[in-house]
């Protein structure tokens, strides 16, 4: 249907330039011009019929491309009804990826069914002590810098709007070297564990109530080359 | 009565809006820079207002900047002073010769100000000024000022500081600037303005946090927090030259800059021996001295006006506290006692008293502790309030709030009975800092 517009649209255009150009020339011209361009009746009469008999080709030719399409869809549908109905054969998967994944461990760390995946650890207000539950996460990540000596992380040490600035600031550090200081106790080298504290400067959360004053009091486990920098 | 003062009030806060947006729009027809304006506006007040007369200076009008008008309206906002209107005496006096005094006392107009501008033949313009006492039909104080017109609207604060000096007895500080933090979406900028928020413009911006500009109690330079550097970095700035240089980049944090009287050395907070703790630095940077050593959090110093003491905020008892010492780290005092949360002591300009933040029923409140009584009075009644900055005389104290999730800045008079809000064309204001008196008064 598109395809028949735009058809009569450029002879619609056509036909108007060609009427332009007629009436646009010049005196000295117009005899010349009469002989050369401007056709005959019978030839407008033969040309309308082609170009009818044109778009009526086209037309047919639309309609069977559609209609084939239809029938290869149906057929589609068909097939994969079938197959859903067969048994699924697969081949197990290969036990040994876990090697893979070590060798790359930014795929490793971004993985969401590894727990490497979770970086935020949450403390309650003006406290800076790592709860239980978030005791495992650190020493995920410690045992990780263990066995990745090449990696280096930095720890983000961050604290809810309220009260004083510098005083976040400094919690937000404690926070932050508490992180450190329990990879450390398992025996991660201090050089490669950076520590800062973004104070409440940072607000993960733009809130001014306690959910987003929850989300704002943590420190992050940054991996420095591997994560982008906030 | 009650009414009277309300609709008094109503009036004031609609002129000086209406001064400070003139003000504003004059401002950015000037200086592309000044993004941040401030609107002053008063929201409390009453009390003892003195009553007072400013009549329009003889043809001042035909200068960009109407001095009496520039001096009322420092006037009311200090909350001190009742604005009576100019009676109906036509023409206006300009000469102590041409005063009615028997109208004016009629009238009950105790002071009454007046005086003229003069175009000179060299370009100068000439401001005089004379305070008139009707009842002594005599005059209090008059000066006469050359100046080029830029300089106008300096002239008018500086009269309104010579009638508030007349009259109260305190320096005025209507001649002195701020600096605060104004944060607009992905850029931080760190400001100095006139007192009355006029002439506003940026010294520093980037898109990183700034926090804690301190003035040098000369009020040549201003040292402030930067995280240009993706962590806090102590940068000392100098306003005459407008360069800068790194104070402090220790590990660590490096923050909370509090100057010494004598502007050659500041007390800082550093973590880079672990913890954060104070310690006593040069001004240029150099020979860092530990003055705590406690284990716990140490930060956010205040040197006493003597320069004898510092107050400062430490968790060593389990909760964040003010405690005092001496200048050289000894003598240890906790002052704060009621509350779990006691922060950012700020001493008063005669060292009588300290501003704090208190939270109490989880509000953050500005409060006033008197060092001889150790009574402690609550200021404010907003929810998160921070940052405390006390006017150079004493008598107000600004300080950050939020209202409607937008960061404002805020004064009240240091006996809680004046209130004014301080907003802005930034989406927050931030971290305001009062700068000291001029130092050619």
């Amino acid at each position: 249907m598109k395809r028949v517009l735009i058809a009569l649209c450029v002879a619609l255009l056509v036909a108007g330039c060609g009427s332009k150009g007629g009436s646009s020339t010049s005196g000295k011209a117009a005899i010349e011009q009469r002989d050369v361009s401007t056709p005959t009746q019978d030839q407008q009469a033969a040309e309308e019929a082609a170009k009818q008999a044109r778009i009526q080709q086209e037309q047919e030719q639309l309609k069977q491309q559609v209609e084939e399409q239809k029938r290869r869809q149906e057929e589609a549908a068909r097939q994969a009804a079938a197959e859903a109905e067969k048994p699924v054969v697969k081949p197990l998967a290969d036990s040994s990826m876990t090697g893979k994944a070590l060798a790359d461990p930014a795929s490793m760390l971004k993985d969401p069914a590894s727990p490497l995946s979770k970086r935020s650890i949450y403390y309650d207000f003006d406290a800076y002590n790592i709860k239980e539950e978030y005791a495992h996460l650190v020493e995920a990540h410690g045992k990780f810098l263990l066995e990745h000596k090449d990696l280096k992380v930095r720890i983000e040490g961050n604290c809810d709007e309220r009260g004083s600035r510098e005083y976040n600031l400094a919690l937000g550090q404690r926070r932050a070297d508490s992180v450190k200081k329990a990879m450390t106790l398992i025996g991660v080298p201090a050089k490669q564990i950076q520590t800062v504290s973004f104070g409440s400067e940072k607000p993960k959360a733009p809130g001014h109530d306690e959910e987003a004053w929850a989300e704002n009091r943590r420190s992050d486990i940054v991996y420095v080359g591997v994560d982008a920098q906030r | 009565m009650k009414n009277n003062g309300r609709l008094d009030n109503a009036r004031n806060t609609r002129t000086l809006s209406r001064w400070c947006l003139a003000g504003a729009l004059l401002l950015c027809l000037c200086s592309a820079t000044a993004r941040a304006q401030l609107t002053i506006e008063i929201i409390g007040g009453g009390g003892d207002q003195i009553p007072i007369t400013v009549l329009p200076l003889a043809d001042e009008e035909t200068f960009p900047q109407r001095i009496s008008q520039i001096v009322s309206a420092d006037l009311t906002r200090s909350g001190r002073f009742k604005l009576q209107d100019i009676g109906s005496v036509r023409p206006l006096p300009s000469e102590p010769n041409e005063v009615n005094y028997r109208y004016w006392k009629n009238r009950g107009t105790q002071t009454l100000v007046l005086g003229r501008v003069i175009q000179r033949t060299d370009g100068k313009v000439e401001v005089r000024f004379r305070m008139l006492d009707t009842s002594k039909e005599a005059q209090a104080v008059g000066y006469a000022y050359t100046v080029v017109t830029s300089q106008m609207r300096a002239i008018a604060h500086k009269i309104a500081d010579v009638i508030y000096e007349k009259l109260t007895g305190e320096p005025g500080v209507f001649s002195t600037r701020i600096a605060y933090v104004a944060r607009f979406p992905q850029r931080y900028e760190l400001h100095v303005a006139d007192a009355d928020g006029a002439n506003s413009q940026f010294i520093l911006a980037h898109n990183e946090p700034i926090i804690s500009p301190a003035w040098s109690p000369d009020g040549t330079r201003i040292a402030y927090v930067s995280f240009e550097q993706h962590r806090s970095i102590v940068f000392v700035h100098n306003l005459v030259d407008g360069t800068r240089r790194v104070l402090a980049a220790y590990e660590g944090i490096n923050s909370a800059p509090a100057w010494a009287p004598d502007s050659k050395k500041l007390a800082i907070a550093l973590s880079k021996d672990g913890i954060s703790q104070i310690y006593m630095i040069d001004a240029d940077g150099t020979d860092p001295t530990r003055l705590t050593n406690s284990g716990a959090i140490d930060t956010e110093p205040s040197f006493s006006p003597d320069g004898k003491y510092i107050l400062f905020t430490s968790d060593r008892g389990g909760t964040p506290q003010i405690y005092r010492m001496s200048v050289t780290g000894s003598n240890v005092e906790r002052m704060t006692f009621e509350g779990n949360y006691n922060v950012t002591p700020r001493y008063s300009p005669d060292g009588k008293s300290f501003a704090f933040i208190q939270r109490m029923q989880g509000r953050y409140s500005l409060a006033l502790m008197d060092l001889a009584t150790r009574q402690t009075q609550i200021l404010t009644d907003s929810q998160l309030d921070g940052s405390p900055a006390f006017a150079p005389n004493g008598r107000l104290i600004l300080y950050a709030s939020i209202v409607g999730g937008r960061g404002i800045l805020a004064a009240v008079s240091s006996d809680g009975r004046i209130k004014q809000r301080i907003t802005s064309s930034a989406q927050d204001v931030r971290e305001p800092a009062w700068g000291p008196l001029a130092a050619n008064r």
